[in-house]
């Protein structure tokens, strides 16, 4: 065992995080102890410098920013008005998608997305500069800045719909319902898609997983169950496991810009 | 609360931050999020018992996750190597134990990556890693082996 308190103990120390008992031993220790008292010192030193060189009004307007920043990424938002124009467009487009569906190579959407029972899943990207286009599920896809993505699917029998998604941090956000149980989708001929639309604000990569099953299912379910993915994963959103959850379902990975 | 987690943890914070990404206004946008993250996560973090050890996973996650999503991020992050400011303390052998850990991230996984900086820069215990990342002391133990392996004596797991 060695001699010298850890450097984690020490900063703890520092933080005031021991209980009194540790805290007067450490604090002793490191009182008589060259190493740990330099050490501590110097943890000292890099906050009182942390202080001069960032002032509190400075780091609070920053924390600020950034609160705004995750809240708007944080989903369910009412959609902006022009996303309301550019849905419009995208419902004319939905049948052409659907039609010309059968016509493409199955390597370029990859397997996930046609479902047991005829269904179909789809998550649509616009309302950057670029033009809409489908999100393919075979390899990550790159967003814009100022694009959102909206899902919509097709279904032959009455399902249920649940959708989260799962930042690189393994940050789960449920989309679809906000919570509980979502209403049951009656069968339709035409693509269907979720009124709301999300920015996907911050960076790296974004996993958007879209459940279809035959019994309702709450979206706290799916969360936990893209909790434990993300685990399995050993934390890489980008190789996650199909979610312990029945139903069908469809995962894409977005690169946010 | 927010200037009490300013004044308590605001420099460990920047330290993170600044040893992974190497830039000073990349940092302090790192550590910005970070503390966001806990004003907005106000329930889980209230719940932790070690506030510091939250803030310090978050943040670690938080600049690896954000060196991976680059495109060609380790390469830049290299080459910011020269304009860095080392993170720590305990002498010129942590120094360059931190620093040798510090280019050997790019060829392990981000758990490992996580584990690693916990144990050799943090200098948690194998027992206080695997708490903070929710594993095994065995698997923690295994991975800081193998990183072990890219670096030598130096990099040995006690």
């Amino acid at each position: 065992m060695s001699a010298h308190e850890s450097e984690w103990t020490l900063r703890r120390l520092s933080a005031g995080e021991l209980a009194a008992a540790e805290a007067a031993r450490v604090r002793a220790h490191a009182a008589t102890c060259a190493a740990c008292g330099a050490t501590l010192r110097g943890i000292e030193k890099d906050q009182a410098l942390f202080e001069a060189e960032v002032p509190f009004e400075r780091f609070e307007a920053g924390v600020e920013r950034a609160v705004q920043r995750q809240r708007r990424s944080e989903s369910f938002r009412v959609p902006p008005r022009r996303w309301v124009a550019t849905t419009v467009a995208m419902a004319a487009s939905v049948l052409v998608v659907f039609l010309a569906r059968p016509l493409l190579s199955p390597s370029m959407h990859g397997r996930l997305n046609r479902l047991k029972g005829g269904a179909v899943a789809e998550l649509r990207i616009g309302g950057g500069l670029d033009p809409q286009r489908e999100a393919r599920i075979d390899a990550p896809e790159a967003l814009a800045r100022g694009e959102r993505v909206m899902l919509g699917f097709r279904v032959e029998q009455l399902r249920y719909v649940a959708a989260v998604s799962v930042d690189a941090i393994g940050e789960v956000t449920p989309l679809h319902p906000e919570s509980g149980q979502g209403l049951p989708v009656r069968p339709d001929p035409y693509m269907l898609w979720l009124p709301q639309s999300w920015e996907l604000t911050g960076s790296g990569a974004e996993r958007v997983v879209l459940v279809l099953s035959d019994e309702p299912l709450s979206v706290e379910s799916v969360m936990d169950a893209a909790r434990r993915a993300f685990q399995a994963a050993d934390g890489d959103v980008e190789h996650m496991p199909l979610l312990d959850v029945p139903g069908e379902q469809t995962h894409w990975v977005l690169l946010k810009p | 609360m927010l200037r009490e987690l300013y004044a308590k943890y605001g420099g460990s914070v920047l330290g993170r931050c600044r040893y992974l990404l190497k830039d000073a206004t990349r940092a302090e946008d790192a550590m910005h999020d970070v503390f966001a993250r806990a004003l907005t996560q106000g329930e889980d973090f209230r719940a932790e018992s070690s506030p510091l050890t939250w803030l310090m996973k978050i943040a670690t996650n938080h600049c690896l996750n954000v060196l991976r999503s680059e495109r060609a991020g380790w390469r830049q992050w290299f080459e910011r190597d020269a304009a860095a400011r080392p993170e720590g303390h305990g002498g010129q052998g942590e120094m360059e134990t931190r620093d040798l850990v510090r280019r050997l991230l790019s060829k392990v996984d981000l758990e490992t990556q996580a584990a690693v900086v916990h144990y050799h820069v943090d200098g948690m215990t194998l027992e206080e890693v695997a708490a903070v990342l929710g594993r095994s002391v065995p698997t923690i133990r295994k991975r800081l082996e193998r990183f072990a392996e890219l670096g030598g004596e130096e990099l040995r797991v006690r």
